[in-house]
């Protein structure tokens, strides 16, 4: 017997899952805002030559980076209640797992850009008399971000497929939505595939400007 | 202040051990079927004939762009009404996990074949080898030895992203530890552990990857990312 598929029931339910993307984007925004800048920071902390801040900066790299970020989501979650005083949210532990492990990866790259610009430009920035902060800022950071794009925007795409982990604590984004639709219809087939189509057709544009980005930038430097 | 307490959990240990041994058996399997069917993709997407070359892109870049969540959820819930067997976790994970990693992992087959020298490809033909016989004595080889890097950082990923079974109550080491957590009242003693056992097993992997990466840097490899 062949499988009738149904997608009638999802579309009834769009709402719920207009909902669910909502929170989705939600979620990605803040983890993307707060992973790249704090990613920056701890990048900066990595390549100055204070040991008092390269120090905390590499260890908190390595073990963002080295640790399941679905580890992080449920330690949040379910441990740091117990050492903090105030209640943790499910939103709060996603966004602190998704953004600190993000901050994590994207140092490496904020690091990695800074580190391929040649000393000549430095050099230079020094020689009519710039400090060290204003050389960083108005000659290495706008080259440097110009080669690491391609990395950043490879970091959004993960960041945003990271967010469905969310809903593992019980946040409110499309998956968590789909799961509850699923169970409501008992159609897990219609419902998670439209998830998926959904997600890709979100990213693959993304994903191919990516390409593009990479092709150019490849041309260029 | 809050007392630490961490007896519960060494008295539990083994409830832990258990549960890393079943991530590494994931792990393990995934990686032995996704490494094999990540080079046929990325076989199948060089050859340059369309009706092989497009199915091997649409399911290299489905699996890429899909949350491995979402993934996992649909091969659980879905595929075993559509093609009606019963679906394990541990088969759900394992056939998630295989054909993900192998959509990387093709990626990461691709980008070694590629940036062999053409030089390479004509040389093999001047002494007479077909195409697959240059592929398998002269490009692979040398390939296989420029993605060793790229290849064990998409094995750490691989291992990172088996934590997900937990979801589908596969008893790894985050869903033992989640377990035991409910079961001792100590989640934040028990999920530390988990996650500094996570962590040691996978720094460990980090570190032998770079010295790896040091030592074909010396030997004059360069490598591909």
């Amino acid at each position: 017997m062949e499988y009738q598929w149904n997608f009638a029931p999802i579309f009834a339910h769009s709402d719920a899952l207009l909902v669910g993307a909502l929170g989705t984007l939600r979620i990605f925004v803040v983890c993307l805002l707060l992973g790249l800048s704090l990613g920056l920071l701890v990048g900066l902390a990595r390549y100055s030559t204070r040991r008092l801040l390269t120090w905390p900066a590499a260890a908190f790299v390595e073990f963002f980076r080295n640790t399941p970020v679905l580890v992080q989501i449920i330690w949040f979650f379910f441990a740091l209640p117990i050492l903090v005083p105030f209640e943790i949210s499910p939103m709060t532990a996603a966004v602190l797992g998704i953004s600190l492990n993000s901050a994590a990866f994207s140092a490496e790259i904020f690091r990695g850009g800074i580190q391929s610009i040649e000393p000549g430009q430095w050099e230079a920035g020094r020689a009519i008399g710039m400090s060290y902060a204003q050389i960083m800022r108005r000659i290495i950071l706008p080259q440097a971000i110009r080669r690491m794009l391609p990395a950043l925007t490879n970091r959004g795409i993960e960041i945003f497929k990271m967010s469905t982990l969310a809903s593992v604590v019980a946040y409110v984004e499309l998956l968590h939505q789909g799961r509850l639709i699923a169970s409501l219809n008992f159609n897990p087939i219609e419902t998670y595939t439209v998830i998926a189509v959904a997600f890709f057709l979100f990213l693959y544009p993304l994903v191919r400007a990516t390409y593009v980005l990479e092709r150019r930038l490849g041309r260029s430097d | 202040m809050y007392q630490w307490d961490f007896a519960p959990v060494l008295a539990n240990f083994d409830l832990l051990a258990l549960g890393l041994l079943n991530t590494f058996a994931v792990t393990g399997t995934a990686l032995a079927f996704g490494v094999p069917l990540g080079l046929a993709l990325a076989l199948a997407r060089l050859t340059g004939k369309p009706l092989l070359a497009w199915p091997a892109g649409l399911l290299i870049e489905v699996f890429r762009t899909t949350p491995p969540l979402v993934q996992l959820f649909w091969f659980f819930f879905a595929l075993p009404i559509l093609i009606r067997v019963e679906m394990t976790p541990f088969m759900a994970a394992a056939a998630t996990f295989s054909i993900q990693s192998a959509a990387f992992f093709a990626e990461v087959f691709r980008g070694g074949i590629v940036s062999i020298e053409r030089g390479q490809w004509e040389a093999g033909r001047a002494i007479g080898m077909t195409h697959s016989q240059a592929m398998r004595r002269i490009i692979l080889p040398q390939a296989v030895k420029r993605m060793i890097p790229a290849f064990m950082e998409r094995a750490i990923e691989l291992m990172k992203t088996t934590t997900l079974v937990a979801v589908v109550s596969y008893a790894d080491l985050l869903y033992q530890a989640n377990e035991l957590a409910q079961k001792t009242f100590r989640p934040l003693e028990v999920l530390t552990v988990a996650a500094l056992l996570y962590f040691v097993c996978i720094f460990a992997v980090s570190l032998a990857s770079r010295a790896l990466e040091r030592r074909l840097a010396v030997s004059g490899e360069t490598t591909v990312r």
